[in-house]
């Protein structure tokens, strides 16, 4: 007969930044009987996933499941909506391509997706969207339908953006509403508990913390794993060498369906658009002159960091479950960090364990968690790949799943399958076009497949008119949304 | 010798089995122009014709071919088949389905069975398989192809159950009507190119050269070229997967009604099949030589089978295991020349589609092959293998059967560690090991754990959480929405009879 576990009675969230709270959120919707507390630690400049203004779609769906609503994100925390990320220049000098979400609306038939989704037109100028997404980003219009509607839009995936201090704020409050406590405070000491995990936490000031289990969200410094003993570090410079990054302060507000990563000779140049203001960070190559990184920039950065990237050998040690920037450290391209922390908070959702940890619950945590981290590497991986990006920033040692992909994709025109991957293989395959790897032709499409392409364009250019029609300009269409209901 | 690029690649098949013509149908229906099929089989050999039984996987192979379902099964006097059910694996006289489906679904990101384990603990619960519509549906003699939305109705999927022996014969047809050329004849050696050691030419015993660039070696066990003529080497399984015989003998249906599902029953050295067909019911024991003689097992297939049987018991002999590669030099294997698993999931149809599935999308267009895509089919191949092997075991293993010296081997034997893990991650926290490649997801292993009597010890905190009366209503609602659903179906037999007139009539 097999028995309900105990469950948990107190869990701890180490940092309280956006990670920490929903990982708070999570927790206390899971077992409301559950006693749950933030303890708020200075977060630092490179905690991304916690100073992260976007994400994936992957959040979406989970806010959905914690009842973080898009709605009020829209409303009140400067929500935006991204549908493609534009990649300019990675597959050569005014190189365009476009990275669009979800399984669907891509240009379908691979032929015509090959012809017309970008790649090797990219230089031509006259290059039709690849994907329903970009061709509504390129005419800068957009509505979310509501769910069930029958539309064209229905099969977009978009990612969301908001301001970070309002989306914070918003979480801060519904964390209250559903009793999460909170405590400010500095770590003094921790406490072992004798089997590899943490028993409690004192605060400066005589306050103790204990509980059955801790969730370490306190960003890069990951105060509660790297305190253990059995935490080791992989070190990822092999693949992704320390780099400079510079930080631009927050320009003018820029509502934009599309965001954008540059190559440039400097390095690359991330921008995000949104309500609260474009956030513009470079990524410097090696042995570029002052000057000319404070030109790309175009202005002077407000911060000025190197990262040395990696990530936890096990997220997961004794009763500690580090998510996020505590278990892996990266450099900002693609808004990968906060997806990658939402996804090990959903996977420890689905592996909650009870007030005794099973070590092969544990295991199986870290196997998948490994699994996640080691796909986000491989898709930053494949950025330095891309055969610009060789010439700015130099080779680097490739792991095997990046060369086996690229092989793959570039000869046979498929892609391996990764268990874990933060994108999905249609995702994966838009990320590879826009970084300007030509896709190679299918066997089986070359003959059905050119055949079939016409037909294919035929029908993504009714779909696009239908979407279009069916949407007005996105400023319109916010600033409807963000009107007082009567 | 590489064809120069615009030339067809041409690819011999050797052997004209179910896996055989799959291969050539597959081939030159899928990349015309690309290639130029030749398929070379011997009426003085003759088929294995295992695998009766299917997974849904096979629709899949069957639309991509252009063929209409209706038509094909009345070729194969195919049968749909919503899973199996197991008699008899965990303990005498039990019994559970397998389905090809869901139970339940996911509350508040709790998988079903936790909710199910709770209120079985708390003595509420029927068995897993009611909330399953798959198998509510099996129970009942229904059968209704599942809707694509994301309905309770859409929580299954489909197979067939068809006649192996006509399987081949119909996709022979097609594939001679899209231009593979057959020759009949015995091929008595091999010729091999001097300086890549690559098989140049098949020699048939009548002189006839066949030469090709590609070889697949669809020989059956035999594995005439992959093994004997390459010397791939053999990965052997029989430790984890003693029985290494069969005993096939079909009879005649014993009711008017035809089960839309396979039945799988243990056996003292085994496990006994029952594949019920239009026609007729496939019968057979598949069995360890070392633990029953042959003469016992087909004196045991006898007395068992229902129905008069239609044949004498005709003994088949394999090796669980595979090839250390599939794809050795300008030679791949498909289907059995490739490994063998035995037929207690279905697997050996699913097994050969998937290596024509992989060799089509990484064929050598130019008739040169990459090593890189040669490694890459090898590690798809043998990741498949792996994954099916280990389900397999966990039937012999997950026993509480101690009435035989086979039941004790398998009950006691240490298993490969990536089963042990899986297993104890769930007899301890009830949890899956979870991938999204390959076959068999959770709801499969959920299937096998509970049906063969092995209960985690512990399951997830959550469901304990909420008021029992809640869980216990939620599940009696689906339960019966799911009688709805079946009640609402047709029985499998007037199905069949529809799909029969349909294509009767024309359009």
């Amino acid at each position: 007969m097999s028995e309900a576990r105990e469950p948990l009675n107190r869990v701890c969230v180490a940092g309280g930044g956006q990670v920490g709270v929903l990982a708070a959120i999570a927790v206390k919707r899971a077992l409301p009987t559950c006693e749950v507390m933030v303890l708020g630690l200075p977060p630092d400049p490179v905690d991304f996933a916690d100073h992260a203004a976007s994400a994936l779609p992957f959040t979406n769906k989970l806010h959905d499941r914690l009842g973080i609503s898009e709605q009020a994100i829209i409303a009140r925390a400067g929500g935006s909506h991204r549908l493609i990320t534009r990649y300019i220049g990675w597959g050569g000098q005014g190189h365009y391509g476009a990275l669009s979400y979800g399984a669907g609306g891509e240009a379908d038939a691979a032929a015509f997706a090959r012809e017309w989704g970008g790649g090797s037109r990219g230089n031509s100028g006259v290059r039709p969207a690849g994907s329903l997404a970009e061709a509504l980003a390129d005419a800068g219009r957009f509505r979310a339908p509501p769910p069930g509607e029958q539309t064209p839009l229905a099969e977009i995936d978009y990612a969301l953006r908001w301001s970070p201090s309002a989306y914070h704020a918003q979480l801060i409050g519904e964390a209250q509403r559903l009793g999460v406590t909170h405590i400010e405070g500095t770590l003094a000491r921790i406490e072992p508990d004798g089997v590899g995990g943490i028993a409690a936490l004192n605060l400066a000031g005589n306050t103790t913390i204990a509980a059955d289990l801790f969730i370490d969200c306190s960003g890069a410094q990951a105060h509660l794993l790297s305190a253990l003993p059995d935490h080791r570090a992989q070190d990822w410079s092999d693949v992704l060498p320390q780099r400079r990054l510079l930080f631009a302060p927050p320009g003018e507000p820029l509502l934009a369906l599309e965001d954008r990563i540059a190559l440039l000779p400097e390095g690359w140049l991330l921008e995000c658009a949104g309500r609260g203001g474009l956030q513009t960070v470079l990524c410097t190559a090696p042995d570029i002159g002052e000057d000319a990184l404070l030109r790309a920039l175009g202005t002077a950065p407000v911060y000025d960091a190197r990262l040395a990237a990696g990530r936890a050998q096990a997220a997961w040690i004794g009763n500690v479950v580090a998510l996020g920037d505590a278990a892996t450290r990266f450099e900002p391209l693609g808004f990968l960090h906060l997806d990658l922390a939402h996804r090990m908070l959903a996977l420890l959702l689905e592996i909650l364990p009870g007030q005794s940890i099973e070590p092969l619950e544990r295991a199986e945590f870290n196997r998948r968690a490994g699994l996640m981290m080691d796909g986000v590497r491989d898709t930053l991986a494949v950025h330095y790949a891309a055969p610009r990006a060789t010439q700015v920033f130099g080779s680097t040692v490739q792991p095997e799943g990046v060369t086996r992909s690229i092989d793959q994709f570039t000869r046979r025109g498929r892609l391996p399958f990764c268990e874990e991957h933060p994108l999905l293989g249609q995702e994966r395959m838009s990320l590879l076009r826009a970084l300007g790897f030509a896709q190679g032709v299918r066997p089986q499409d070359r003959t059905s497949g050119f055949r079939n392409a016409e037909a294919a364009r035929k029908a993504f250019e009714a779909k696009t008119s239908a979407a279009l029609a069916d949407t007005a300009p996105y400023g319109e269409w916010m600033t409807a949304q963000l009107q007082p209901r009567r | 010798m590489p064809a120069a690029s615009s030339s067809p690649v041409r690819v011999v098949v050797l052997g004209g089995g179910t896996a055989g013509w799959m291969t050539a149908t597959g081939l030159a229906k899928l990349l015309p122009g690309t290639v130029e099929v030749q398929l070379v089989e011997s009426e003085d050999i003759g088929i294995v014709g295992v695998g009766e039984a299917t997974l849904p996987h096979i629709r899949a192979f069957v639309e991509r071919l252009g063929i209409d379902e209706a038509a094909f099964m009345k070729a194969t006097h195919a049968t749909y088949k919503l899973g199996i059910n197991f008699r008899d694996f965990g303990r005498i006289g039990e019994s559970y389905i397998h389905p090809f489906g869901s139970f339940g679904e996911e509350v508040a990101g709790v998988g079903f069975h936790h909710w199910w384990l709770e209120l079985q603990r708390q003595g509420k619960a029927d068995p897993i398989g009611e909330y399953s519509l798959a198998v509510a549906a099996a129970k009942a003699n229904r059968f209704a192809p599942p809707a694509q939305d994301n309905t309770l109705a859409s929580t299954y999927g489909y197979a067939y159950q068809f006649d192996a022996t006509l399987f081949g014969p119909f996709m022979r047809d097609i594939g001679l009507a899209n231009g593979v050329t057959r020759h009949e004849g015995l091929v008595t050696s091999v010729e091999r190119d001097g300086p890549s050691g690559d098989i140049a030419c098949l020699v048939l015993k009548d002189g006839r050269r066949i030469e090709g660039d590609l070889f697949v070696d669809c020989s059956g066990f035999r594995s005439m070229l992959l093994g004997q003529e390459c010397e791939e080497e053999w990965e052997d399984w029989t430790h984890w997967l003693p029985c290494d015989r069969a005993a096939a003998m079909p009879c005649t249906h014993e009711t008017s009604d035809i089960r839309p599902y396979t039945t799988a029953t243990a056996m003292p050295a085994g496990w006994r099949w029952q594949i019920p067909l239009q026609h007729r019911m496939g019968n057979g024991y598949v069995f360890s030589s070392a633990h029953i003689s042959e003469d016992e097992a087909c004196q045991a297939i006898r007395d068992a089978a229902e129905g008069v049987p239609l044949a004498d018991p005709r003994v088949l002999r394999f090796r669980p295991g595979r090839r250390k590669r599939s794809w050795s030099r300008n030679v791949i294997g498909v289907g059995l020349a490739s490994g063998f698993l035995e037929p207690l999931e279905s697997t050996s149809i699913y097994l050969a589609q998937m290596a024509i599935t992989y060799l089509i999308e990484l064929f050598p267009e130019s008739g040169r092959i990459d090593k890189r895509d040669r490694d890459e089919f090898n590690r798809l191949v043998d990741m498949e293998y792996d994954r099916v092997r280990d389900f397999l075991i966990l039937h012999y293993h997950a026993t509480q059967r101690d009435d035989s010296d086979f039941w004790n081997h398998v009950r006691t034997m240490e298993v490969p560690a990536s089963l042990a893990d899986k297993l104890e991650l769930w007899r301890k926290a009830g949890r899956i090991e979870k991938y999204s490649d390959g076959l068999f997801y959770d709801a499969s292993w959920i299937a096998v754990y509970v049906g063969q009597g092995l209960l985690p010890e512990r399951h997830d905190p959550r469901p304990a959480l909420v008021d029992p009366a809640r869980v216990a209503s939620a599940l009696g609602t689906l339960k019966q929405a799911i009688g709805s659903e079946v009640a609402a179906m047709s029985g499998h037999v007037d199905f069949l009879a529809r799909e029969a007139a349909r294509l009767a009539t024309p359009a």
